[in-house]
């Protein structure tokens, strides 16, 4: 009876939970499975597939220097914002964990960017930027330095974008307050029985201890950035020069401008693998830094 | 006490109904059809899409609801979609529900209609209105409308050109507007000496700075089609005199200095804040867009009109151009009445009546027709410098960008080699060369996959 029972607690749970799934297998697993199909066809989404072999695979790596440049573009993007975010984060999270009157209020001024829409925030740095009008210019000015044209100059541009990343660092900064929180504090009584100052705590007991949340804050930065495309749609298209082409900025054009979907789908499946390739590298290093013990 | 933990086994059917019921209704919410503005049950919907906003968006209603006064068989219901319209779209048409009718104006004829996205015009005209068409449409709205023989776009507004100048400015810098230089080298040697700079700002009126190699190209007597020959041609010696020439002009001031100067202004202003009203450009180029826009926004302003000069060996009036397009989707549900709105609209069923349509908007008519009718020449008489723009439409030399499939892909690649031949990065015949590399590896990639193009 019991069986029975349980039998229909779990029928019950997938009922509730069937329109996720649905939704699930329908418009993510779905697709998902079809676009390894089509990334072997000519496709232009609205005339019937066509079998190319790996037709388009090999125009990836043989003829379209546009697709190197924008992997290297990612690549760079995500070797440099990824640490930038993780430091920044980090130091953030411990300058907000300090006992002082208002704290809170500080967090909430912190973390409040990261809420703030794409779309919206691209359009305050266009002005923010602007080489003429812009607020980093004009403070620049004060100081007898004539600033660059940041998004307009392709040296400057993919730096900006950059820069423009650690605007919403606020996100992962509570996730690092969190795991501030949850360091026992009996380890601290212990380092402070045994003689440790504040840094031999941080670099003994803190980052050690915090080693969890900024490997799965590492993991969450290195996917997100090689699928960074908002900012960049926005304020540059790309440009200056295909300084800041994106690699899903590419695969977007692709198949919703030149209408390549069968291309496109090649692009995406690359992009897969090289997540799916970087993330397990950076699980199997786990063993040797992240610290789960406390 | 296991049955009362685990919930009430007795009534499964009624959790089974209560599941069933969440996702009906979160079906229905998410796939509902969209409620209508149909307000006439009797006659057929035309549903019209279209990405005008703000005060054009009243223009645009406007005149979908004088077409719906005008007959009692069918309603166009105008939807606005200003951002997104052309994804929005090629997920309708896939899924089946696309417009009957929707408005472009950015490249995509030869795009869409290569992939099938879009039904032949030809298909719902009879032939005496394409006899009428193609004897009557201006040169330049016939090619932005065909692909490949056939007509898949008609124009409802075509976009043109032209120098817009201060006198005043030229007065202030020795010239006298009513001698303006005749060839592209006078108009380059004025313009130098109409720059204005500050110690302080850098520079603070620019006199004449060329761009877009697209345009500038057909203006030197070249452009990346050939018409004749129906190919696509890259490293012409036109196009390369057509690149130096605006690589020379922004090098001069120096390219950063340029797009300093550009930045701290709002060119992309649709009202007061063009720059050209301010005196920041003595003479610059721009479309017919800005009469309409001045007589609004700067009714007093001491402007004038002038078609771009050519070079020596030049193109006279030639230039690259786009337009308001209005197409049918394959799969539209009435195309006889998108046509029928079409041609209501364009001026094709009645050239005179349409005049006050396109003057409502301040756009360029379809024929010649439409632009001898009273409504239109009172239009032009209330604003003396539109006609410029009406002069320019029976030339030849006005061009569209190349109409091949690839067409976004090459837009693309010439203002990305333009792009980098003025910021310094390459030289111009390097820029040339390298997007004709481009485009040959675009080329040999289409014919790996199937594609039926020529290779330039």
């Amino acid at each position: 009876m019991i069986n029975r029972h349980r039998i229909r607690n779990i029928l019950t749970g997938y009922l509730f939970i069937a329109p996720w799934l649905l939704g699930f297998f329908a418009f993510t697993a779905g697709p998902f499975l079809q676009s390894v199909f089509f990334s072997f066809t000519r496709y232009n989404i609205i005339s019937p597939p066509v079998w190319v072999g790996t037709a388009n695979y090999q125009a990836l790596f043989s003829q379209d220097p546009l697709f190197w440049k924008s992997l290297r573009i990612t690549f760079s993007y995500a070797l440099v914002a990824v640490p930038l975010g993780v430091v920044a984060g980090v130091t953030l999270a411990l300058l907000l964990n300090a006992k002082v009157f208002g704290i809170s209020v500080y967090r909430t001024i912190f973390f409040l960017p990261s809420i703030v829409p794409s779309v919206a925030t691209s359009m305050v740095f266009i002005w923010i930027l602007n080489p003429q009008i812009g607020l980093v210019n004009g403070i620049l000015r004060w100081f007898g330095i004539v600033g660059p044209a940041w998004l307009a100059d392709a040296r400057y541009a993919f730096w900006s974008l950059v820069l423009m990343a650690m605007w919403g660092v606020g996100g992962s900064m509570v996730i690092y307050l969190a795991g501030l929180k949850d360091i026992p504090i009996y380890l601290y009584e212990a380092a402070t029985i045994d003689g440790a100052g504040p840094w031999l705590k941080m670099i003994k007991i803190t980052l050690p201890m915090l080693t969890p949340v900024i490997f799965f804050n590492l993991v969450m930065g290195v996917i997100g950035a090689f699928q960074y495309f908002t900012n960049a749609y926005i304020i540059t298209a790309g440009g200056p020069d295909d300084s800041t082409m994106f690699y899903a900025l590419y695969l977007f054009n692709r198949a919703w401008k030149y209408l390549d979907m069968g291309y496109a789908s090649a692009m995406a499946w690359i992009l897969f693998l090289v997540v799916v390739v970087l993330t397990t590298g950076l699980m199997k290093t786990q063993k040797k830094w992240v610290h789960y013990g406390g | 006490m296991a049955d009362e933990v685990a919930g009430n086994p007795k009534s499964p059917f009624r959790t089974v109904i209560m599941v069933v019921l969440a996702t009906g209704a979160l079906a229905w919410s998410t796939f509902a059809p969209t409620a209508t503005h149909h307000v006439r049950p009797g006659r057929i919907p035309i549903r019209y899409w279209h990405s005008w906003s703000a005060e054009w968006q009243i223009v645009v209603e406007d005149i979908c609801k004088e077409y719906n006064q005008s007959q009692d068989k069918y309603e166009v219901i105008p939807l606005s979609i200003p951002n997104g319209a052309e994804a929005k779209f090629i997920m309708g048409a896939i899924g089946g529900d696309p417009p009957d009718v929707m408005t472009r104006w950015d490249s995509v004829i030869p795009t869409w209609s290569d992939s099938g996205l879009l039904k032949p015009i030809d298909e719902v005209m009879s032939p005496a209105e394409m006899r009428y068409f193609r004897a009557n449409a201006y040169p330049i709205a016939q090619r932005l409308g065909t692909y490949r023989g056939k007509l898949f776009g008609v124009a409802i507004g075509i976009n043109a050109s032209a120098l817009y100048i201060r006198p005043s400015l030229l007065e202030a810098g020795g010239y006298d507007p009513q001698k303006f230089p005749q060839t592209y080298e006078g108009l380059v040697q004025m313009g130098r000496k109409l720059d204005k700079f500050s110690k302080s700002r850098g520079l603070t009126q620019l006199g004449f700075m060329p761009n877009n190699l697209s345009g500038m190209s057909v203006l030197f007597g070249g452009g990346f089609y050939d018409w004749n020959k129906r190919k696509v041609q890259i490293e012409t010696p036109q196009n390369l005199a057509a690149l130096e020439a605006i690589v020379a002009e922004q090098r001069r001031l120096g390219y950063e200095n340029v797009i300093r100067f550009n930045a701290g202004l709002n060119t992309a202003s649709s009202s007061g804040g063009w720059p050209f009203i301010g005196g920041a450009y003595a003479v610059t180029i721009d479309g017919q867009w800005r009469v309409e826009q001045l007589r609004k926004f700067a009714p007093k302003l001491d402007y004038i009109t002038a078609p771009i000069p050519p070079p020596k060996g030049g193109r006279p009036f030639g230039w690259v151009t786009n337009g308001n397009f209005m197409v049918i989707p394959k799969g539209a549900k009435h195309p006889d009445g998108a046509w029928d709105f079409i041609r209501f609209w364009s001026g094709l069923g009645n050239p005179a009546r349409a005049a006050h349509l396109f003057v409502k908007g301040g756009w360029l008519p379809l024929t010649p027709a439409t632009a001898a009718a009273p409504d239109y020449q009172k239009y032009i008489k209330d604003n003396p410098q539109f006609k410029t723009f009406v002069d320019l439409l029976p030339s030849a030399n006005l061009q569209t960008a190349p109409p091949v499939a690839y067409q976004q892909f090459i837009v693309d690649r010439i203002t990305s080699a333009e792009d980098r031949a003025v910021r310094g990065t390459v030289s111009p015949q390097e820029a040339l060369k390298t997007l004709q590399l481009d485009l040959q590896r675009e080329l040999m990639r289409r014919r790996q996959l199937g594609y039926g193009d020529s290779l330039p």
